[in-house]
């Protein structure tokens, strides 16, 4: 928006008018002259980032009662994806859940139980997940654009999905009994993958 | 909404791509044709049926029923990379340090990478119908549009982002003309926003509807054709009195000639020659000396004149962003001399400078100024954008002296931005055809570069004038104000 705001500058400021002014002698007029309203404002929607900070603060917390560490690094994932959704840098949205996974398996190693380790992954993908949703949003159609239901539909959809492979898996651990080796569990794991890949 | 242009298209789905889920286009068209409200012509089209539109009558009904040229590509967003392996990460390490709900969140993982893997970018099939308030605003009038899009298909769209195609001389100047939502079979969307009319005829481009499978993993680019034009045609606003430079024909008009004859204003004294009029001769001068001589009075004669606008892309400039651009301050400032000149009793032709041919003959009469007015307001080489075609300026001024009528001058108006306009007002100068130069001043002077285009820009109207061709110049103040101020300094 750097272009746009500086008056006068034979500047190119997103104009699709691509007109190249040989004399800089004013602007080359861009097709979208506007005045009091930016249709170009990129930044991802307001709701997309609240819903994100939302999933994301439930993330910390259930990791937080398992492990202060895990918790932490949560936290910091959290802060991570609102500055990724203030930027509009997927990059940083990518950093930012990579420290949440770090988080998750700081909390796996200390011993967190396994309802506040599964609440904090889907609460995690949920967050990083409509963070990124959001951005795409607004690279797409912007900020001021009606955004509502689309935002509720994937949110929605996201945490469906995680809610039930939560529960699959929680379901099929507890079917299996708990004295079970962990590599038990692996491998009934890569066995429905397997499953799965060959079902579709 | 009291006057609209409705189109309504559907999206096919590509013919490779079909799955033979949907049902035919027929059902579907009745069902859409159906609740067509206020006269909106609406109709879809589906399944690659394209021979269907042609008999349809629900399609028929529609402005445009031809849905071809579509452009559809699905591409992998890519968003859910590595969390395959993330996911696979966290398994590891539970089995390494023998923790299961490590296990149990990576499966989670797992879960959503299952969940990237499956879906498909639906492709849409959209009724889509747009109307605006007003079809012919006035300039500066504000127009609002509405959008309809209605999912005419099957499939849900989990995730629909539309954004209209604004065509490239409209500013929209409230509510973004884009939308994102999701679509249930039969569901709809409208969206609304409001442009500002621009001078010119302004055509609607299609529709962008991007279309993406619940996760968001891939992603589908649609174009709907739904066609909508407005033509906003300025009225001619009555101009000055424009001082015309002394190339005339030979009718009479109200451009002062040298040619001594009848008029109002004196020219010289003659000797008597059988003939001249009684009321011509110099009485005083008989009373005094006894010698019959007669009065010259300064011949009144009509001009041909073609008002000249340099509308190449150079010429697109203006002093801030949101200001109006050179090219719209002349083409306002060469309807007000249309106007004035005609009234006047001159044959006023239209052309411009520009990669786009225009070109209407010198003129008069009412039917001529209609199609000045019309030719000024929408002729596609004067667009209040540019048109992105080369201009090659040898083969332009060939063209245009050819076509100059031998006793016409130009009113050129051109912002003087480059060398290129100062040098072919010199050269149609130099072939007779008398130049006036009207320039509107696109400079500022806030830094140091804006100052030295200012500066050349003053050095090429000095040049011009030391050549001997009028020239004027106008910034904030109006055209008519400069002109008046500008004539009272020029000599005839």
């Amino acid at each position: 928006m750097s272009g746009e705001a500086s008056a006068g500058v034979a500047s190119d400021a997103g104009s699709a008018s691509e007109a190249s002014g040989d004399e800089s002698a004013g602007t080359t007029a861009g097709d979208d002259a506007l005045v009091d309203f930016h249709e170009t404002d990129s930044r991802p929607p307001t709701v997309a980032i609240v819903a994100s900070l939302a999933a994301a603060g439930v993330a910390a917390t259930a990791a937080l009662v398992a492990s202060p560490v895990g918790g932490a690094l949560l936290g910091v994932a959290a802060l991570g994806l609102l500055g990724g959704s203030l930027r509009s840098s997927t990059r940083v949205l990518g950093w930012g859940a990579a420290v949440g996974v770090v988080g998750l398996a700081v909390a796996g190693y200390r011993g967190a139980p396994a309802e506040a380790l599964l609440v904090a992954a889907v609460g995690l993908a949920v967050a990083w997940d409509v963070a990124d949703h959001g951005v795409g949003l607004g690279e797409q159609v912007g900020r001021g654009a009606r955004v509502r239901r689309n935002v509720a539909v994937h949110a929605g959809a996201s945490l469906l999905v995680g809610a039930l492979a939560a529960a699959l898996v929680y379901g099929v651990s507890l079917a299996v009994g708990g004295g079970q080796p962990v590599a038990a569990l692996a491998l009934l794991l890569a066995g429905g993958i397997a499953l799965v890949s060959a079902l579709r | 909404m009291s006057d609209s242009r409705d189109a309504a298209v559907a999206a096919e789905p590509d013919g490779s791509e079909g799955d033979g889920t949907r049902p035919s286009g027929a059902d579907r068209n009745d069902a859409t044709g159906s609740d067509a409200e206020d006269g909106n012509a609406t109709g879809a089209a589906g399944d690659g049926e394209r021979n269907r539109n042609a008999t349809d009558p629900a399609a028929t009904r529609s402005a445009e029923p031809s849905t071809e040229g579509n452009h559809r590509r699905e591409v992998a967003t890519d968003r859910w990379l590595g969390i395959a392996g993330a996911a696979l990460a966290l398994v590891g390490l539970g089995v390494l340090v023998r923790q299961p709900s490590l296990v149990l969140a990576g499966a989670v993982g797992v879960g959503y990478a299952v969940y990237a893997r499956t879906g498909e970018a639906p492709t849409p099939t959209l009724a889509v119908t747009r109307s605006v308030s007003d079809e012919a605003p006035a300039p500066g009038d504000e127009v609002r549009v509405t959008v309809r899009a209605e999912n005419a298909g099957e499939t849900a769209l989990p995730d629909l982002r539309l954004v209209d195609g604004v065509p490239p001389g409209l500013a929209v100047v409230d509510g973004p003309a884009r939308v994102a939502t999701a679509l249930r079979p039969g569901a709809a969307v409208t969206f609304e926003y409001t442009v500002r009319a621009a001078r010119g005829d302004h055509e609607w481009e299609p529709l962008t509807a991007i279309t993406r499978d619940v996760a968001g993993a891939r992603e589908r680019t649609t174009t709907l054709d739904a066609p909508t034009a407005i033509a906003c045609t300025p009225e001619l606003a009555a101009g000055g009195d424009l001082p015309l430079r002394g190339l005339t024909t030979v009718h009479h008009g109200r451009v002062p000639t040298d040619v001594g004859g009848a008029g109002v204003e004196f020219h010289a004294t003659r000797e008597y020659r059988r003939g001249d009029p009684l009321k011509r001769i110099d009485w005083n001068r008989r009373a005094r000396t006894g010698e019959l001589s007669t009065v010259e009075l300064r011949e009144e004669r009509a001009a041909t004149v073609v008002l000249l606008v340099d509308a190449r892309e150079s010429a697109y400039v203006a002093a801030d962003p949101d200001a109006e651009t050179a090219v719209e301050a002349s083409v306002a400032a060469a309807g007000q001399a249309f106007s004035a000149l005609l009234d006047g009793g001159d044959r006023v032709g239209i052309a411009a400078l520009s990669p786009l041919d225009c070109w209407l003959p010198p003129g008069s009469g009412t039917v001529h100024a209609a199609r000045g007015r019309e030719t000024l307001a929408t002729d596609p080489a004067l667009a209040p954008t540019p048109s992105g075609e080369r201009f090659y300026r040898s083969l332009w001024l060939r063209r245009f002296r050819r076509r100059l009528p031998g006793d016409a001058q130009v009113l050129f108006f051109t912002p003087l931005v480059d060398d290129t306009a100062a040098t072919l007002a010199r050269r149609i100068d130099a072939h007779g055809h008398l130049v006036t130069v009207l320039s509107p001043d696109p400079t500022t002077t806030e830094t140091a570069g804006r100052r030295l285009t200012a500066f050349e820009r003053r050095q090429r109207l000095r040049t011009l004038r030391s050549a001997g061709i009028r020239a004027l110049e106008w910034g904030d103040d109006s055209f008519p104000v400069a002109v008046a101020a500008a004539t009272r300094r020029w000599s005839r």
